[in-house]
């Protein structure tokens, strides 16, 4: 039984170097497979082994503070906190997702949306609860350990310190959509996530007040779990402080002249085209663009018959109606046409050919001047006026006072209003009969109506230019730009002349002193206008009632009401503030539009003279501001 | 009595000894790095452990070496006997576990039996060793190379416990113990239409484990050999984590404790199946230079010293040892290196784990008993 056990039938030798020779080959397969990984590829792999466990990931800058000329906040950023999760430390993400529903009172399918909408690696956190509340906060945290892979992040957002002020101004900001990040411009700045500006200050500086991103570098494990920082870390940069030439006081007083009326105030300093107020009505709340906005609030926003986002002091043309007298009447003056003396009798119409024009005060002026005939806004004086002149020169002096065009301001799109010309008919009428300029055609435009249009900034600017001697500045808003720690001052804005009137300073200053009459004169229109007579401040300024249908066709109807226009500055001898109101279908200019600005005239000098405003005074219009 | 211990001792193969120990001790050193963790802290006389399992494995270690010892005192007429019936307990263990066993990592290996967790398969491939040399030593081919008919039992002897390790599934020891029988009955020799028609059958065999045997995870790892780049996230991340490990150690290594793929657990089962990653990530080209030149000496001397044995049983024993030894060292290195599935065998030696050492140890001191020379135990 044990013999084949003990003896050893084959070649033995031969078979074990058989068997050498095979074990050689397999390790030198190996060796060879090492050598092409190690040596050959080494490099390459070392690199991939870097890239592995390092992480960078960049830090957004806080955006840049814009302030009043006064250095009060407008628009800040405060802390938000997002709950979000990391779904590699997450086993079921399911259960883990009803638990948090359920923590913080929400559905599931919610959170399940936000988790489903958001792509990329593995490793970036999915943001369930974008800026949650400081009690969702408080009830993830305390519940931390049964919430694994829960975590909560906290970033700077957004925050408008007065919430609609100045709104239309400031604007507002959105998250950067696909189409924007392709953009050539933005690429390789911004990110999926990112705010941009979209609107106001916030879209036309965007450069200036996105600051530099941060990068921050660090050392993962397989699990992506932060285990080092590298050195290399660049601090994120935040955006620069904008400040603007609004007064925030000013600014208030004229939204809240506004409220609940639609229409557009401008407050400018005539001597150097500073906006000290740009206010439009209705306006918003920009705060609600820094959170997740609802189809139905962006409709209701952007497309409501309100138009929020419109901004009426730029983007909206209104007939200037007798506010054009003023500027009719200097062309008058410049033109020889009529002096300071000349007298026209008002019969409460006027005809031209065999069409007749009413005055608004239908049993008429009677002999009116120059200072007269503005002071009761006597249509009749301003017909004669504008047929003599005809109109081109009208033209031509409505464009030397900036209308017709746009003024500058960097702000959004604005709109370029229209003073009528036989150029412009001819262009706009082309090949039909209605081509040619009609002399009956011009005493609607004398006195600012028919195809007549202006912004209220381009009659701030054009008002402004009447009582500084004859310049034309652009207005502007931002002051000074400064880095974001108030330190270095980047960049500074200095007035700028457009253009000169090149009028004699003899003729503006009569329609000036001829405008004080229209608040302060006896049968003045604008009397609503007048400050406290304690305060000893003159005022200037000019009526306009604009019709926004023809008068026969008018009805009681809201919208066919009148657009109310009041133009003023003061003191009316050697004014600093320049203020235009219009106000959407108020009625008339002297009993709508006048206490609107002598509001804002108000807010100006009891800032300015510390003054204050005696309660005998008060207007009942005030009791609501 | 003494004069016997000493004569025995003496003729142990001390060469064979060293190697095998130098291995374990470097696997220790490897395994302290990939455990590395700064949480935890052992402190023994003035040093510092960072690491539970060093010291673990370390005992096992120690144990195993003690096995190794009392197996090289068995004289080998004791295992020519008993042989067969090493391999019916084994194979017994091992249908055992299919129904008593507990299930770890998705398969059915081991074996709890109160005071020790055994995994029967490991016992196995011992089993088939033994079994094997006995029955290929008492029926030696008639004309020297074996024929189809003549291979018939050893056969069965080798398929039967594959198939039941299969079923666990556990296709790296099912394939070890393949590997085993297939280099003891290639030693021997077969007849080339044996061989012709065996590579046939295998290629047969092949298709139908394909189809009907081997899990959607087997399925998986064996593509996704071919491509890990297809699934970097999945079933392809070992390999790439690996490859990248072992190919930017370059030249001369990381360093000791350096290795960023090994401490920032980009490596997966590092201390087990992956410790070469760890080990080529930080010593380098030279240094896995040295632990291949190590393996291949062992083997070497493993093979060389059999011709010492006195016995044919003795030989074939040894090249079963050589083979399964081989076996686990290619596949495991194949496997870290990228050209060879992720099977998951360990490597003999150096990967964290008590079976596994044992086994190895066990093993070598089978291979031992067969030279070594002894008076008083000897059966003549």
């Amino acid at each position: 039984m044990y013999s084949s056990y003990e003896k050893i039938p084959i070649q033995l030798p031969q078979r074990i170097y058989v068997f050498l020779l095979a074990l050689l080959c397999a390790f030198f397969l190996i060796a060879a497979r090492l050598w092409y990984l190690q040596v050959i590829k080494g490099g390459s792999f070392a690199e991939q082994s870097k890239n592995n466990r390092q992480r960078t990931v960049s830090v957004p800058p806080a955006r840049g503070i814009i302030r009043d000329r006064n250095q009060v906040p407008l628009a800040t950023n405060r802390p938000a906190f997002n709950i979000q999760m990391y779904l590699q430390e997450v086993t079921e993400v399911d259960a883990t997702i009803e638990h948090l529903a359920d923590i913080l009172d929400v559905s599931p399918d919610d959170l399940h949306h936000q988790l489903h909408k958001q792509g990329g690696p593995r490793f970036r956190p999915r943001v369930l609860v974008r800026d949650a509340t400081r009690e969702q906060v408080e009830r993830v945290l305390s519940r931390r350990l049964s919430l694994p892979g829960i975590s909560v992040s906290h970033y700077p957002i957004r925050f408008y310190n007065e919430a609609s002020l100045a709104a239309h101004v400031i604007g507002h900001i959105r998250e950067i959509n696909k189409a924007e990040l392709i953009q050539p411009d933005f690429r390789g700045y911004y990110q999926r996530g990112d705010v941009i500006g979209k609107y106001g200050l916030e879209d036309t500086w965007e450069l200036y007040l996105q600051g530099r991103r941060g990068r921050n570098s660090f050392l993962v494990n397989a699990h992506s779990v932060k285990i080092q920082d590298l050195s290399d870390q660049t601090k994120a940069i935040p955006g620069n402080i904008l400040q603007l030439t609004i007064d925030r006081d000013i600014q208030q007083a004229a939204d809240r002249a506004l409220s609940g009326k639609s229409g557009a105030i401008v407050a400018l300093v005539p001597q150097t085209g500073e906006i000290l107020a740009l206010s439009s009505a209705p306006n918003f709340d920009p705060n609600i663009f820094t959170g997740e906005l609802t189809k139905a609030q962006w409709e209701a926003l952007s497309q409501g018959k309100e138009r929020k986002l419109s901004n009426r002091a730029v983007q909206s043309v209104y007939p200037p109606a007798s506010l054009f007298k003023t500027f009719l009447g200097v062309a008058g003056l410049e033109e020889g046409l009529i002096t300071k003396k000349t007298t026209e009798y008002c019969p409460g119409y006027h005809t031209v050919g065999d069409r007749t024009f009413r005055c608004h005060k239908h049993d008429g002026h009677g002999a009116v001047n120059l200072e007269m005939a503005l002071s009761v806004s006597c249509d009749v004086f301003f017909y004669i006026l504008g047929q003599r002149l005809g109109i081109d020169r009208i033209h031509e002096y409505g464009s030397k006072f900036g209308l017709g065009k746009a003024t500058g301001l960097e702000l959004v799109q604005e709109a370029s209003g229209l003073i009528p010309s036989t150029e412009w008919k001819q262009k706009r009428y082309a090949g039909t009969p209605e081509s040619r300029w009609f002399p009956g055609e011009t005493p609607s435009v004398a006195i600012g109506q028919g195809a007549t249009s202006a912004t209220p900034l381009q009659l701030a600017v054009a008002m402004s230019a009447l009582v500084n001697g004859g310049t034309i500045y652009r207005p502007y808003l931002v002051q000074g730009v400064y880095s974001h720690d108030g330190k270095t001052e980047k960049d500074s804005f200095r007035p700028k002349m457009l253009s000169q009137l090149n009028v004699e300073k003899k003729h503006l200053m009569q329609v000036q002193n001829a405008l004080k009459s229209v608040v302060h004169g006896k049968r003045g229109t604008g009397k609503l206008a007048q400050l406290p007579k304690e305060w000893n401040i003159s005022v200037g300024g000019k009526t306009g009632t604009s019709q926004v249908v023809s008068l026969h066709s008018k009805t009681e109807k809201r919208e066919h009401e009148h657009h109310a226009l009041f133009a003023a500055f003061a003191p009316s001898e050697a004014p600093e503030i320049v203020v235009v109101a219009v106000i959407e279908h108020g009625g008339s200019g002297g009993i709508a539009a006048a206490p609107v600005v002598r509001q804002v005239l108000e807010a100006f000098f009891v800032k300015s003279r510390a003054l204050s405003v005696p309660p005998a005074v008060r207007h009942p219009e005030d009791v609501n501001t | 009595m003494i004069q016997e211990v000493k004569t025995f001792t003496k003729s142990l193969d001390w060469i064979l000894i060293m190697l095998v120990g130098i291995l374990p001790v470097i696997g220790l050193a490897v395994l302290y790095s990939a455990s590395f963790d700064p949480d935890i802290e052992h402190r023994f006389f003035f040093w510092s452990f960072n690491s539970h399992l060093v010291f673990r494995q370390l005992n096992y270690f120690l144990i195993s070496l003690v096995f190794m010892f009392i197996v090289a005192s068995i004289p080998p007429r004791l295992s020519y006997r008993f042989a067969h019936v090493a391999y019916a307990s084994a194979l017994l263990l091992l249908l055992s576990v299919l129904v008593y066993g507990t299930i770890s990592n998705g398969s059915r290996r081991w074996l709890h039996l109160g005071f020790i967790n055994l995994q029967p398969s490991e016992l196995m491939k011992v089993g088939v060793i033994l079994a094997l040399a006995r029955y290929l030593s008492r029926v030696p081919p008639k004309d020297g190379l074996y024929t189809c008919k003549e291979l018939f039992m050893p056969a069965c002897i080798v398929l039967l416990p594959m198939l039941v390790i299969l079923r666990q599934p556990d296709l790296g020891t099912a394939l070890s113990i393949g590997a085993i029988g297939a280099s003891m009955i290639l030693f021997i020799g077969v007849k080339r239409s044996v061989l012709f028609g065996l590579s046939i059958f295998s290629t047969i065999g092949g298709a139908v484990g394909w189809l009907w045997f081997l899990h959607p995870y087997q399925k998986k790892r064996i593509l996704t050999m071919f491509n890990p780049e297809a699934d970097p996230r999945g079933s392809g991340y070992q390999i790439i984590q690996s490859k990248i490990a072992v190919g930017s150690g370059e030249l001369f290594g990381k360093g000791y404790l350096e290795g960023s793929q090994t401490r920032l657990e980009f490596i997966p089962e590092r201390t087990t199946d992956f410790i070469f990653s760890v080990f080529a990530e930080e010593w380098g080209f030279l240094g896995s230079m040295v632990i291949l030149g190590l393996y291949l000496l062992l083997l070497f001397r493993l093979l060389t010293q059999s011709t010492k044995a006195k016995e044919y049983f003795g030989v074939l024993v040894t090249v079963g040892v050589v083979g399964m030894i081989f076996f686990h060292v290619f596949v495991n290195l194949g496997m870290v290196v990228g050209f060879l599935p992720v099977v998951g065998l360990p490597l003999p030696l150096m990967s964290y784990g008590g079976s596994s050492l044992m086994t190895t140890f066990f093993s070598i001191g089978l291979a031992l008993s067969v030279t070594a020379q002894r008076s008083v135990f000897s059966y003549r």
